[in-house]
């Protein structure tokens, strides 16, 4: 298919299966949502390494869920080489969630999706 | 008791089937807890320092050209029962911990562990151990053979529309395959008094516990500690444990075979 001039944004299934099957098409972004806990950020290194290793495009690593400075600096730590972009922890998003509703259509305002706006302005830029 | 807990990501599959796994073991049973989710999870819920505890290849050996059968087994005269008191790694409480093995960037690393992982599950005999199961989030594997061994589905669930549609298709699946299970939901996260009978009446199924929203639980995850050990009193962890009760008096306490 022909996306030129069109941006397409795929949301894949957790974790790294869909990322070892993917061929080698590339994109111009791979975001990797990482929440601040072990499990996440071990989860996330391992999707850098194989992103890396395939070649598939740029990582920016967006950190989600971020409550404290400390959270923020965890995910830092373990992901040197990458952009960080923090997402802090929002109970809008949740609440949305629970109602089946976007949160941009929910709370626009909110601290969690102005980020997020923030981080779609700057991809727009930067791609 | 053979149980296995199904879910959405995120559902809270891994925290609540660790805690139910120790909590179980406290209570005199011999538990094998089997993780068979590629990303990390249970050992961290069940308060082991690893994640990752593949079969060791000493464990395993190439199916000879000439036999039927699948490319690679435990090694001859190793039995399940033997290969999971040798290599399963083992977790506080005595429960033992049998995994699939976690995610390489080369998938193939693997296939020799999950190979013996698979046939120990299809063969281990039903009298030994509880089994306490942490499947991957999702519809798809839980019931192509990888919840094989449950006679009891727990799906784990929110009170979030997604979540609802996640145990909806888990519910159906779960009762379409060839073999009586029961299926039954266990509601997560839960915040108003009202959420579990949503969930019963959003997904058909019997509501058998509801976990409240407990910050202890998120914040033991924070930390990479079982909420067990974080937080033994909290109202998560005592949610769990009236879920062991409840499934206990169902399936009483097997006898320990020496
Ligand atoms: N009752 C609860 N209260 C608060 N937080 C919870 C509760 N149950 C689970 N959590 C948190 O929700 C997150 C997801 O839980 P968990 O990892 O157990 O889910 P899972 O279903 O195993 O997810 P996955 O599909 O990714 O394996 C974790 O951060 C966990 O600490
Ligand atoms: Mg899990």
């Amino acid at each position: 298919m022909d996306f030129s001039g069109q941006v397409v944004v795929a949301d894949l299934e957790a974790g790294v299966g869909t990322l070892t099957r993917l061929g080698d098409a590339g994109v111009d972004k791979v975001l990797i949502i990482v929440e601040p806990t072990p499990k996440s950020v071990e989860v996330g290194s391992r999707a850098a390494a194989i992103v890396a290793d395939k070649s598939l495009g740029e990582v920016v690593v967006v950190a989600s869920r971020v409550q404290s400075d400390d959270d923020l600096a965890m995910i830092r730590k373990a992901f040197p080489d990458h952009q960080v972009v923090p997402v802090p922890d929002d109970p809008a998003i949740v609440a949305a969630d629970r109602d089946g509703q976007a949160p941009l259509d929910t709370a626009p305002d909110a601290p969690a999706v102005q980020a997020l706006t923030a981080l779609a302005g700057d991809l727009l830029a930067t791609a | 008791m053979r149980v296995a807990f199904v879910g959405k990501g995120g559902a809270g599959k891994s925290a609540i089937s660790g805690t139910f796994a120790r909590l179980l073991a406290r209570r005199g049973h011999p538990v094998l807890a089997i993780d068979s989710d590629p990303l990390p999870g249970m050992a961290y819920s069940l308060g082991l320092p690893h994640d990752d505890a593949p079969l060791p290849d000493e464990a395993i050996e190439d199916r000879p050209d000439d036999e039927e059968g699948p490319r690679y087994r435990l090694r001859a005269g190793l039995s399940p029962v033997e290969a999971v008191e040798r290599y399963a790694a083992t977790a506080p409480d005595g429960v033992r911990f049998l995994q699939f093995g976690k995610v390489r960037t080369d998938p193939r690393a693997l296939f020799r562990s999950q190979f013996a992982f698979r046939q120990i599950i299809r063969e281990l005999p039903v009298d030994r151990w509880d089994l306490v199961g942490d499947l991957p989030g999702g519809t798809r594997q839980p019931f192509t053979g990888w919840g094989g061994y449950a006679d009891t589905f727990l799906i784990v669930v929110e009170p979030m529309a997604k979540s609802l549609l996640s145990a909806r298709r888990l519910a159906r699946l779960a009762s379409s395959g060839d073999r009586p299970v029961r299926v039954v939901a266990v509601a997560n996260k839960v915040t108003e008094a009202v959420d579990a009978e949503h969930i019963s009446r959003r997904t058909g199924l019997e509501v058998v516990a509801a976990v409240p929203l407990d910050p202890v639980f998120a914040a033991a995850e924070r930390a990479g500690k079982a909420p067990l050990d974080a937080a033994p009193d909290s109202a998560g962890v005592q949610a769990v444990s009236s879920l062991v009760d409840r499934l206990e008096k169902e399936h009483p306490r097997m006898k320990v075979t020496p």
